[in-house]
């Protein structure tokens, strides 16, 4: 499977090693230095996936990925150094879908790449899914709230539509790691904490007493009508 | 109390220059310090309540002993006066005018007239009187004398009458007055007696009270050294307290920076690190990928690069890893899952997925919350363990556990030596067995990185030797280890940054 990617990473010499590995297994690179420089370079030619380096000069990485998020849905990877879940959450609040660690090994970020790309090419669900005054439908990628259209990313809406197609129906992070994000054993139940967590405020009337999208401790997440 | 308890190790040193003064002030010291207040506070109130005993029991026995000779004096004048009335009178019954005259209960009249001796009890008569005082008073000089007769304590008056040629003589016992006074002293003792053990009360009281203070403080000290770095004294207004919850709190400071310091430095490294790590990591990569186009040589050297790097990338992770438990960045990101299950999925990934696991009837769909991660790295680092020293993992075994639930990770041997069984923990211990260490894939961090992620979840972990000589690492994880409140939970919840202990009063406790 290939795509267009589009690099934005400070270091000369990772951008260029990640380019080699990248585009052994078949992808176009675009390379950007900065957050600014990345800015210019999708809005010329828009990438399939953005892998997104958190720490640059100028416009951070968070910056970056929330200004991209103003104008695209387009899957984003957060690359960082740190682990912490500071860095790791904000990332992800900042909008992107998946994130990977320094030094990461091509092969697995190639996997997360495809992924991505595989779930924002397949779509076959039912035409519209209900749920209180929420309508989703998952043939035309769209979400309205009492008939207004909401705004989702991709990763978002997946998961939108993997809860709203098991009604009252407890999942667990790993299942929605697995059916959302495409992963098997290995995903960070924090991905989904925050994705839901942003799903929440975009369509709950009150985001902090979520009505529909609601955590059922220690066991995962479950929509009701 | 003078705080000779709390002083710097090296005064004490430089001190016992002076051993008989130091025994002494040892042997005080020993007492503690309630103890010694208490001993202080006890003299003390037995010295003024003794000294004033004392002053009472004096004023009041010649108080008391005053006014008595005074109305023995006024009456023996009364007597001696009468007496020389009766005498112009001739003829007299000189022993009737003596029972006549109107005495003092006890008391004794004697007379005498021309070498001749009357009393108004012949049969003590003039021998109750001391022969000197007898002699002076019958040469003509008034005198008197306290003397003891027959164990009771006697006053005598002698006065001469020289007009008649006689000299009367009254003897009274002041045993009433020795009798009020026993009593008033046995009272004033009594009195000096519960006034010292009202004080040392008290000053096992005050001191009680004065060292609470110290209690707390105790308390803060011991919960910091148990890892919990945040406490801090609340000051209070008092300025003494003030002082030493200042002093105690910058001490805890300057540790907490140390200790975070030192925490950020391998924190930093780990991190700075990273960079270069993945320019290598994604080169070598691509090297790799490109394998069978290099010549033979070429290959050995990138398997050899490949093999290292991986160790490499793994100590860094695992200092990393290990500098979060340490600046107390580490987080459990807490799940219910079934441990069994856990455990066969992370041998699967360690690959070792055809070594068997028993899981145990009773913990067959037992769900507990645990960090997945950490337990994955667990159940990963035991069996890294147990292929570079043990000869490999040969079983896994799930166990329910008071409490909670035991897996176990079992090798072929040869058995940790039971004197290395506690050090195999440490970080970077090298045993025995390290001999082995230079064909492994080994980062030292490996066994105190389990250590730490089971401790995270409140359970402990230790090796044990079995028949064969095998070892069987044991990880014990409690079922309620935590109490929940979210999904993820920080070790280090937010609600402890801002915990402080109250130095004094207690009521200012929120």
């Amino acid at each position: 499977m290939t795509g267009r990617l589009l690099l934005v990473e400070d270091d000369e010499r990772i951008r260029a090693s990640m380019r080699m590995a990248l585009e052994d297994e078949g992808y176009d690179v675009d390379e950007a230095a900065s957050g600014e420089m990345a800015l210019e370079r999708f809005a010329e030619q828009p990438a399939d996936v953005v892998l997104i380096d958190l720490m640059l000069p100028g416009m951070d990485g968070f910056e970056c990925c929330r200004q991209l998020r103003r104008t695209s849905a387009v899957p984003v990877i957060m690359v960082t150094a740190r682990t912490d879940t500071h860095d790791v959450v904000a990332g992800l609040e900042a909008g992107a879908d998946d994130y990977v660690t320094k030094p990461f090994v091509a092969k697995e970020l190639a996997a997360r790449i495809r992924a991505l790309l595989r779930r924002a090419r397949s779509v076959d669900e039912p035409s519209v899914l209900t749920f209180g005054d929420i309508e989703v439908r998952p043939d035309e990628g769209t979400v309205e709230r009492a008939g207004e259209e909401v705004h989702c990313t991709r990763t978002e809406f997946r998961l939108l539509c993997e809860l709203a197609t098991n009604p009252g129906k407890v999942l667990s992070r790993e299942q929605l790691l697995d059916r959302v994000w495409g992963y098997d054993y290995f995903g960070d139940g924090r991905l989904v904490d925050v994705h839901i967590r942003r799903l929440r405020t975009k369509i709950e009337p009150d985001p902090a007493n979520p009505r529909h999208i609601l955590t059922v401790r220690g066991m995962g997440y479950k929509l009701t009508a | 109390m003078r705080g000779r308890r709390l002083r710097l190790e090296s005064d004490v040193r430089r001190r016992q220059a002076d051993p008989a003064r130091d025994r002494h002030r040892r042997r005080w010291s020993r007492l503690g310090l309630r103890a010694r207040v208490t001993v202080t506070f006890g003299l003390g109130a037995l010295a003024l309540s003794a000294t004033m005993a004392g002053l009472t029991y004096l004023t009041a026995r010649q108080f008391i002993l005053h006014e008595r000779e005074t109305a023995i004096l006024r009456q023996a004048y009364v007597n001696a006066s009468l007496a020389r009335s009766s005498l112009r009178t001739p003829n007299q019954n000189i022993t009737q005018l003596l029972e006549n005259l109107d005495t003092l209960p006890g008391s004794l009249s004697v007379l005498e007239q021309r070498g001749q001796w009357y009393a108004d009890s012949p049969s003590v008569g003039e021998r109750a009187i001391p022969a000197p005082l007898r002699a002076l008073v019958v040469s003509g000089t008034p005198a008197t004398q306290h003397f003891v007769l027959g164990g009771s304590p006697q006053m005598v008056v002698g006065l001469p009458v020289p007009s008649v040629g006689a000299a009367y003589f009254e003897v009274f016992s002041l045993a009433d007055e020795a009798r009020i006074l026993r009593i008033l002293a046995l009272a004033l003792a009594g009195a000096a007696l519960v006034t010292t053990a009202a004080g040392a009360v008290i000053g096992r009281w005050a001191s009680g009270r004065a060292l609470r203070p110290l209690d707390e403080v105790s308390k803060a000290a011991e919960t910091i050294a148990g890892g919990r770095l945040h406490v801090r004294l609340v000051a209070a207004d008092d300025p003494d307290l003030s002082a030493l919850a200042a002093s105690f709190n910058r001490m805890a400071d300057a540790l907490l920076q140390r200790i975070e310091r030192e925490a950020r430095f391998t924190s930093d490294v780990s991190h700075e690190l990273r960079s270069p790590l993945t320019t290598l990591v994604t080169s070598l990569g691509v090297l790799e990928s490109h394998r069978d186009d290099l010549p033979i040589r070429s290959r050995q050297a990138v398997d050899l690069l490949t093999a290292e790097l991986r160790r490499f990338q793994r100590m860094v992770d695992d200092l990393l890893e290990i500098s979060r438990v340490d600046t107390g960045a580490a987080e459990l990101s807490l799940d219910e899952v079934e441990v069994g299950e856990l455990v066969r999925e992370a041998a699967q990934a360690s690959g070792v997925g055809d070594v068997p696991v028993d899981i145990a009837p009773a913990v067959v769909g037992l769900r507990l919350l645990v960090d997945k991660r950490r337990i994955e790295r667990v159940v990963a680092n035991l069996v890294d363990n147990a292929a570079q020293y043990a000869g490999g993992v040969t079983r896994f075994t799930v166990e329910p556990a008071p409490g909670g639930i035991r897996v176990a990770v079992i090798d072929q041997g040869p058995g940790v030596a039971p004197t290395e069984r506690e050090h195999i923990f440490e970080r970077f211990y090298r045993g025995h067995t390290s001999g082995r260490r230079g064909t492994t894939d080994g980062t030292g961090l490996g066994l105190s990185l389990v250590a730490e992620h089971v401790r995270l979840h409140g359970g402990r972990v230790w090796v044990e030797s079995g028949v064969d000589n095998e070892n069987r690492f044991v990880v014990e994880l409690p079922a309620h280890g935590h109490d929940l409140t979210s999904p993820t939970v920080p070790i280090r919840t937010d609600g402890d940054l801002d915990r402080s202990l109250p130095i004094y009063p207690r009521s200012d406790a929120s």
